[in-house]
């Protein structure tokens, strides 16, 4: 249909058969990378800080800013993937709850083995991961949609079956339990490095975010991602299976809201059911930041990580600043407005190269 | 004689089902009144509704204490208590209305928006519904309602007290550490502070329902100013996360709270937490029911028109046992 | 059954070619509603069949059940002389039945290699390390395209960016390229200009020539004139026209085309009155369909 309009002045391409040596510069396919426009956002927020804020420069405060991002880019990189996809997820940040309070609980209540309670939150994350894309490809109704009933039932859930077993809000601490300390080394420990204590999440982000990078650019998944996300009609004729792809997707950030769950539980000991309420935004602005499209089909995890730690960095970097903490979210979203803006400038600069 | 002995069966398997689920029920309210007050008898006045509508927001352990105390009161008036919770001030709003429209016969309300829902709370007034205002924020807007009467504690009040302690302390500089941005009752605590401390206050906000920030965010306040000895927290939640904060900032503050729950009992027995001042929450939902009842059945009114204050009181290491004996039990 | 009776294009053709795809007396309901009744055709290896029809008679359906997108409710539908029952793209991706949509061919926002490989993507490695082979799919991509004669200047470009021809044909080219046996082309010139349809034509028939079966899908008789060896007229689900090519003239197609409508016809008519029956000039004529 637009193709009928856009065909003419292209016609000369395909004539011009010499022309296919001539690739794009080195430059110009760098720049045209999904991430680079929110990367270079994120530089010029971070040397915004260091410039106004002193205490934001020091080793100890880019390692909170960093545990932060972690927080954050965790979630968000498997958002991104599910965004490429072309789908979102509402319940996203009441999951990591979700799965916390499943863990805490079942082990809590049956007086098993944390690592149990572990296992069993991580069948239930990805539970509800699947049970979301089924009902996504059983219904064909949009996933903001179905989601949202996720959300509501999750958070009513969470906070019901709490009060029910606990008679409290908040889960029971199970500082004192069996496979804690281990459980805690895993998910929320802090590694000293030259006398800074790093967040274990930090390195679990990186891992996750290599892991993603390398999938969606160099495995038959990732091709499916793109694709499922791109056109899903076109993928399912040549043969993708949507159905899985999708599915797989939404169980992927079920596991990540497992994982940052599992890091709540084990960091602060007993969770609060009203959590996770309102952070699913976060992590969809995130991955857009990072240069993830609303429509689907075009994105990446290094972007989401980037996204992750321009919200990291802005949000502290004001408190680092000193600013007035009454006008805090005005400054956050003038910040995330000018990175999404600096993302946008070099996005259309390197188209028109 | 087949068809008889079918009905006969039926009618026995449905009371043994209602006797069963009634069983339980009963059971499970039974274990409920000995573990709580001790059974106590119930008021042979006429079973009455009454609506009780705060500004809760899921999962604040606060308000599970004022609604024990409120639905011990329903217990004993012989009351049939509906609570509900809603933070934003038009969806609390919309549930007052629609227990007015239900013909509710008292409502027992928060305003912690004070302007939002003083017209709404008039027109239950006007009604002839009978409204008691408890908890936190309109400690001034309340009288303007045509409410009978007031319980809970003056923010401001509450906020002056804990910064006389910290001068007495000879504290430097405290951060307050608001977890709702907007909500008057918060500020007023932290205003309060500010007026009776002799040195400064620093007030930060954070995302209430996402712990990992709000570590993250205390955290590097504390880095960037490490003047601050005393941070204050205005939830029992916040204040077990701002002593890991603390922890993970390397610095020597110490942690001071608004509310109490479970675990902050324990870290002030642990001395992780210094001291936690309580508004009695228990004691603001149970007289904010009481008192409609008492109204109600007898025309009473509390506090003589003015405010009748559930708080200040300290929790400190002092008395913490004792308070620790009834926190287990979830109305501390 | 009576398949014998209604293709006369079993006889006059010459017995070399062999028969791959095959329709006999095929139907399709949906609830009461006929949209598909007693449809006959034959596709021949290294021949082109053109299925012409108006709007709603039934050519998406027809498509649809090839493609296995839908399973026919009446009828035979043969594929290297075995009866089939489709119920999935896939059963009919697997017995070599390839489906170039009008609009799903390609992801746009992906880019040419990996939109040519998409669904068949090549790897290398194994277990936890199995991946894409990106450069043997590139290679292979540009040699695939280079053969069909398409030029694009970066395989990295996204699809979308490319023109409506050149993505029909790096469609073609792909389904050539996974050994297809027969090719669906679901209206390939309806969205485009005249030069498009042009070269588009070309490698439809580069395809016939690379041996395929291929079953061209169009409203346009011109267009179907010029390439194709047997024509079959859709009317209201039924087929109103089959014949070989030797068998008709375009003139005569373009009227069965127009068939009921007088009305139509004779614009048709007024529009190109210099069209004749000889192929260039039909093509230069610059027929369109207004109705996208």
């Amino acid at each position: 249909m637009s193709s009928s309009t856009t065909a003419a002045p292209r016609v000369p391409a395909l004539r011009a058969k010499d022309d296919r040596v001539a690739r794009k510069s080195l430059a110009t396919r760098i720049l045209s990378r999904p991430e680079i426009g929110s990367l270079i956002g994120a530089i010029a927020v971070f040397v915004l800080f260091c410039v106004v804020a002193p205490t934001f420069r020091a080793a100890p405060s880019l390692a909170t800013v960093a545990y932060s991002a972690s927080t954050i880019g965790i979630m968000a990189v498997a958002v991104a993937l599910l965004m490429i996809g072309g789908e979102f997820d509402l319940s996203a940040g009441v999951v990591v709850t979700t799965s916390a309070l499943a863990a805490s609980t079942f082990a809590f209540q049956l007086g098993l083995n944390l690592w149990v309670g572990v296992v069993l939150a991580l069948a239930l994350a990805l539970g509800v991961g699947a049970f979301n894309g089924w009902l996504l490809m059983r219904t064909g109704l949009p996933s903001f949609l179905i989601t949202l009933g996720t959300f509501f039932m999750l958070q009513g859930l969470n906070l019901g079956v709490t009060k029910l077993l606990t008679g409290g809000v908040s889960s029971d601490s199970v500082a004192d339990m069996d496979g804690f300390a281990g459980a805690q080394a895993v998910f929320a420990s802090t590694l000293k490095v030259g006398g800074v204590g790093i967040k274990i999440t930090v390195l679990w982000w990186i891992l996750f975010v290599v892991i993603a990078t390398w999938v969606l650019l160099r495995t038959r998944v990732g091709n499916w991602i793109f694709a499922v996300g791109g056109d899903d009609a076109a993928a399912r004729a040549v043969g993708v299976p949507v159905r899985k792809t999708k599915i797989g997707l939404f169980m992927t950030v079920g596991f990540a809201g497992w994982f940052v769950g599992m890091h709540q539980l084990f960091s602060f000991d007993s969770i609060q059911s009203g959590g996770g309420v309102g952070q699913e935004f976060i992590y969809i602005i995130a991955a857009v930041v990072g240069g993830c499209l609303l429509t689907g089909g075009y994105g990446s995890a290094i972007g989401s990580a980037v996204g992750a730690l321009i919200f990291g960095m802005t949000s502290l970097g004001i408190v680092y600043a000193g600013w007035d903490a009454n006008w805090f979210k005005l400054f956050l979203g003038v910040m995330l407005l000018l990175a999404t803006i600096v993302n946008l400038l070099v996005k259309n600069q390197a188209a028109k190269r | 004689m087949i068809r008889s002995r079918k009905t006969a069966v039926a009618v026995f398997v449905a009371t043994a089902a209602l006797a069963l689920s009634g069983c339980s029920s009963s059971g499970g309210a039974q274990k409920d009144d000995t573990s709580s007050d001790g059974g106590g008898n119930v008021a042979s006045t006429p079973r009455v509704k009454i609506a009780m509508v705060t500004h809760a927001a899921p999962g604040d352990t606060f308000w599970d204490i004022v609604r024990a105390g409120a639905e011990a009161a329903a217990k004993k008036d012989n009351v049939d208590l509906n609570y509900q919770g809603a933070p934003e001030a038009a969806d609390q709003v919309n549930l007052v209305q629609s227990a007015i429209d239900s013909k509710v016969a008292g409502i027992a309300v928060t305003m912690a928006k004070a302007d939002a829902v003083t017209p709404v709370i008039k027109s239950a007034s006007d009604a002839g519904i009978p409204v008691t205002v408890l908890n936190a924020g309109g400690v001034d807007a309340w009288k303007a309602t045509g409410a009978i009467g007031y319980f809970g504690s003056d923010e401001n009040v509450a906020g002056q007290a804990v910064g006389t302690r910290l001068s007495g302390e000879g504290a430097k500089k405290v951060l307050c550490v608001i977890q709702e941005q907007g909500n008057v009752a918060l500020d007023a605590r932290c205003a309060g502070i500010k007026t009776t401390f002799s040195g400064s206050v620093e007030n930060i906000f954070v995302t209430g329902t996402d712990m990992p920030s709000v570590q993250q965010t205390i955290t590097s306040k504390l880095q960037q100013d490490p003047a601050i000895d005393r941070v204050v927290t205005l939830g029992a939640p916040f204040a077990l996360t701002a002593v890991k904060s603390v922890a993970d900032a390397g610095s020597s503050a110490v942690v001071a709270t608004f509310d109490t729950n479970k675990e902050l009992v324990a870290a002030v027995q642990s001395g992780d937490v210094e001291f936690a001042i309580d508004q009695q929450p228990y004691l603001q939902g149970y007289l904010a029911v009481d008192a409609l009842w008492l109204n109600i059945n007898n025309g009473n009114t509390i506090g003589g028109g003015s405010a009748t204050l559930t708080g200040p009181a300290f929790i400190d290491k002092t008395n913490i046992d004792r308070v620790a004996e009834f926190a287990a039990k979830g109305t501390r | 059954m009576s398949g014998d009776v209604t293709t006369p294009t079993d006889q006059p053709r010459h017995d070399a070619t062999v028969e791959i795809l095959r329709l006999d007396d095929v139907g399709k309901s949906y609830g009461n509603v006929h949209a598909l009744r007693g449809v006959s055709l034959s596709v021949r290896q290294g021949e082109i069949t053109c299925v012409l029809g108006d709007n709603g008679a039934g050519k998406s359906t027809l498509i649809k059940i090839i493609a296995g997108l839908h399973t026919h409710s009446s009828g035979q539908l043969t594929v290297n002389g075995e009866e089939v029952h489709f119920s999935s793209p896939r059963e009919s991706l697997e017995r070599g039945i390839a489906t170039v949509y009008q609009d799903l061919a390609l992801v746009p926002l992906m880019s040419i290699w990996r939109n040519f490989f998409l669904g068949a993507e090549l790897t290398t490695g194994s277990g936890p390390f199995k991946r894409l082979d990106v450069k043997r799919m590139v290679q292979v991509a540009d040699e695939e395209l280079t053969k069909m004669g398409i030029s694009v200047p970066d395989l990295e470009r996204p699809v979308g960016a490319l023109s409506g021809g050149q993505r029909q044909c790096i469609a073609i080219a792909r389904a050539i390229y996974f050994g297809a046996k027969v090719l669906i082309l679901d209206e390939p010139t309806a969205a485009l200009g005249v030069k498009q349809s042009g070269v588009v034509l070309k490698y439809v028939a580069k395809a016939r020539d690379a041996g395929l079966g291929v079953i061209f899908i169009t409203h346009n008789p011109h267009h179907a004139y010029l390439v194709g060896n047997h024509f079959v007229i859709l009317n209201r689900g039924n087929v109103s026209l089959d014949k070989a090519r030797q068998d008709i003239t375009l003139e005569q197609l373009t009227n069965e085309m127009a068939g009921g409508s007088e009305l139509e016809a004779l614009s048709h008519e007024l529009s190109a009155p210099g069209v004749t029956p000889e192929p260039a000039t039909a093509l230069a004529a610059g027929h369109r369909d207004d109705e996208r």
